[in-house]
């Protein structure tokens, strides 16, 4: 068998001393930061992806993995604890997850969150190698009109997925589209839109966007509320962190159904945990035998959205392992740290470096196990953490950016750029703008155009390439057919309640 | 007379974001010559500020509207970019402020994040213009700019009639003083770097942002502000190995 032959290499990879150890300090600090309020995973992901240079690109790649899991399973303590979600995915988690806290079953909560985690991750880790392979196939198939066509589908699935306009967040992705055609022009090299400013030349860092309109804006954001911001800490000491045997038994199903679903929406382009965990919520909320527990703290709502998250967040590999298209804002992230140690994702980097594509995929399970052996235990340290007061938690994040930023290219002018887009950033959010469409565009924007001006230069300028060749209809289809659902009223309806959920 | 009272303050209020479109219509212009201002002192390259008001004032009031005739004259001269400014970005937007008197604005949340944005994508539109368009069936430089930019425009016009058609939310609250020490905080930190080194830029630079709450303690925030200092001193240039300025240049020296 090939794909154990596989996962076994990844193994032996992962388990190297020094990848075991990259990964262990991957999860501990993103948990760390993951903890702290107001930065969500891409924030904790950008600010920490300059640690990871120095190192080999294996051990690289392992440790902003391990990054990526610990700032998700941060968010989900914060927001069981605190009632403060670290970041999106675990927006749902805190409505019943607090109130669990709050009787004083933090413990089972956070421990089924865990357990839950743990499970999906597991589940996801298969996934990605049963499907890795065929996939790799499949992006073979691909011309550039096909890339072109997924990618305006995996926007799609960014808008029908984004909370509130339509129209909104069509536009957030032609912005972010128009962002990231600042620079050099791939072709022809002349500089667009870039104000004869040098630091432009070479277009807008992706670090540096994400970390404006998600670090710096959140923290603008949350100033406004006044620092002190209602923290209702859970104050009793956690004790009894297992679940009992009832606990165990009525989150099964719930966590069986969270991966199955988590699983699905992940490998989709623009996807993601986010939308992951809503769903997961809805979906169990809709099935309880008695949905009045929900929202009192119902073991339930903790298990499937928990599981949803994590399951999405790993199968979402899948699109960037094989056919190198990222499909969230994380994802991309994690292209700029590959192409930083020379590596170009796509369905060849699966050939060429085994050990970085199956060492990961190993590291992968590795890091939710320890997650769930470290982080225990270790809740009371995060707790403690939580009591920092705002004030003197929003200045220091603020220098750990600035100098995040400053150390990925050493440019000062990528700081001000980062500080202008935090600026952005919060005019977005007074105006109810998503950020995370604009993000994906900006994303897909260099490779979108690429396939653009490719398909139609070997079609000899004719546009109906992308309706002649049959893949490409297929997945233009899908993309209008979604579009046209998400804009029919009764759907649109049946969205917005599963958005307001999370509201009450 | 409630009613009346309520028709005026709307009227007042449209008038203000007429103005504040206006003023946004001529934010490239400004911001030009703010930016001419230093090279009197000899920092940056470009015109000087007589240069750029003389310049921008021409093309608003007539050059523009030269070129306009000039076009349909059959005049294919090139139009210098002050003019093409005035054109793409400056003449839609005065149009819209003047359209925004007349109308009611039913979300102003809606209505105000539509048009700023569209000022965005046709100053988009305007930076890409002098790029290639087409060349036979290949794509220049400037053709995808101009077709997102294009897109947006229309994307932003719509998102701004819903704020017309569509009760919604008003403008939400904007505070100063957060933005303000945390943009100062990070411009200090920007500059300062390479100069001062990081144990100066990151310690100042966290007392300005701290000065962003009005909750700030000021000798918690100065311990606080030296431990971090200390620590990220340690954990950047030592333990990640990430080159980086220590101390300022003339104290090593």
């Amino acid at each position: 068998m090939e794909l154990f032959a596989n996962l076994a290499h990844g193994f032996v990879v992962a388990f190297s001393p020094i990848n075991l150890l990259m990964c262990l300090i991957g999860a501990l600090v993103g948990t760390l930061v993951g903890v702290l309020p107001g930065i969500g995973t891409i924030a904790t992901v950008a600010m920490l992806l300059p640690i990871t240079f120095g190192l080999p690109p294996v051990g690289a790649l392992i440790m902003l993995a391990g990054i990526y899991y610990g700032a998700q399973y941060g968010g989900s303590t914060t927001s069981i604890l605190v009632n403060i979600p670290g970041e999106a995915t675990s927006v749902v988690t805190a409505i019943d997850g607090h109130q669990m806290a709050k009787q004083g079953r933090a413990g089972p909560a956070l421990a089924i969150a865990a357990i839950g985690s743990f499970f999906a991750g597991c589940v996801a880790t298969v996934l990605i190698a049963v499907l890795g392979a065929p996939l790799t196939k499949l992006a073979l198939a691909f011309g550039p009109a096909e890339y072109f066509s997924l990618m305006v589908l995996g926007l799609i699935f960014a808008v029908v997925l984004a909370k509130g306009s339509v129209l909104k967040a069509i536009a957030m992705i032609v912005f972010g589209l128009l962002l990231s055609m600042v620079g050099s022009d791939i072709e022809t090299g002349a500089s667009r839109m870039a104000f004869n400013i040098p630091e432009l030349a070479d277009g807008l860092g992706f670090a540096t966007v994400a970390m404006g309109v998600f670090g710096f804006a959140e923290i603008i954001r949350n100033l406004d509320a006044g620092a002190e911001m209602n923290r209702d800490l859970v104050q009793q000491k956690i004790t009894g962190l297992m679940p009992t045997r009832k606990d165990l038994i009525d989150s099964t199903p719930p966590i069986l159904r969270g991966t199955v679903l988590g699983s699905i929406l992940g490998i989709l382009p623009g996807g993601g945990a986010v939308i992951a965990s809503f769903a997961a919520y809805t979906l169990e909320k809709k099935i309880a035998k008695n949905p009045s527990r929900f929202g009192r703290g119902a073991i339930e709502g903790v298990a499937a959205p928990e599981s949803a998250n994590n399951a999405a967040a790993q199968t979402s590999f899948i699109p960037l392992l094989t056919l190198g298209i990222p499909p969230n804002a994380v994802m991309a992230l994690m292209v700029g740290a590959m192409t930083i140690h020379g590596i170009v994702p796509g369905p060849q980097v699966m050939q060429k470096q085994p050990d970085l594509v199956w060492g990961m995929i190993a590291s992968m399970w590795i890091g939710n196990l320890m997650l769930i052996i470290i982080n225990l235990p270790l809740v009371g340290i995060w707790v403690r953490l939580l009591r920092v007061p705002y004030r003197l938690m929003f200045p220091s994040i603020v220098i750990f950016c600035a100098i995040g930023i400053y150390s990925v290219n050493n440019a000062p002018v990528d700081v001000i750029l980062a500080g202008v887009f935090g600026l952005v950033g919060y005019w977005l959010i007074k105006h109810d703008f998503e950020p995370a469409p604009l993000l994906l565009g900006m994303v897909l924007g260099p490779l979108m155009e690429e396939n653009l001006r490719r398909a139609l230069l070997i079609s000899r300028g004719d546009w109906s390439v992308f309706l002649t060749r049959p893949l490409s209809a297929v997945l233009l289809a899908i993309a209008a057919f979604l579009l046209v659902l998400t804009v029919l009223p009764a759907l649109r309806a049946k969205r917005d309640e599963v958005f307001t959920e999370s509201e009450n | 007379m409630a009613d009346t009272m309520g028709h005026s303050a709307t009227a007042t209020r449209n008038t203000s974001v007429a103005l504040g479109f206006c003023l946004l219509a001529i934010a490239p212009q400004i911001f030009e010559f703010i930016w001419s201002i230093g090279t009197i002192f000899g920092w940056g390259a470009g015109r000087g500020p007589a240069a750029v008001v003389i310049g921008h004032a021409t093309a608003l009031v007539a050059g523009a509207p030269g070129a306009l005739i000039g076009a349909i004259g059959g005049d294919t001269k090139k139009t210098s970019s002050d003019v093409l400014l005035a054109l793409i970005y400056s003449y839609p937007l005065f149009a819209v402020a003047i359209v925004t008197l007349f109308m009611t604005i039913r979300s102003a949340q809606d209505y105000v994040g539509g048009v700023i944005l569209m000022a965005l994508a046709l100053f988009a539109l305007w930076a890409s213009s002098d790029l290639q368009g087409m060349r036979g069936f290949s794509f220049g430089a400037g053709t995808a700019p101009r077709m997102f930019g294009g897109l947006l425009v229309a994307l932003s016009a719509g998102i701004a009639l819903t704020g017309l058609l569509a009760e919604g939310p008003a403008l939400q609250h904007y505070s100063w003083r957060g933005p303000l020490f945390v943009m100062v905080a990070i411009l200090f930190f920007a500059l300062a770097i390479r100069p001062l080194g990081l144990v100066v830029s990151a310690f100042v630079s966290f007392m300005i942002a701290a000065t962003g709450s009005h909750e700030t303690r000021w000798l918690e925030a100065a311990i606080v502000g030296a431990c971090l200092t200390l620590g990220c001193a340690v954990l950047f240039p030592y333990v990640l190995g990430l080159p980086m300025p220590m101390f300022p240049r003339f104290l090593v020296q």
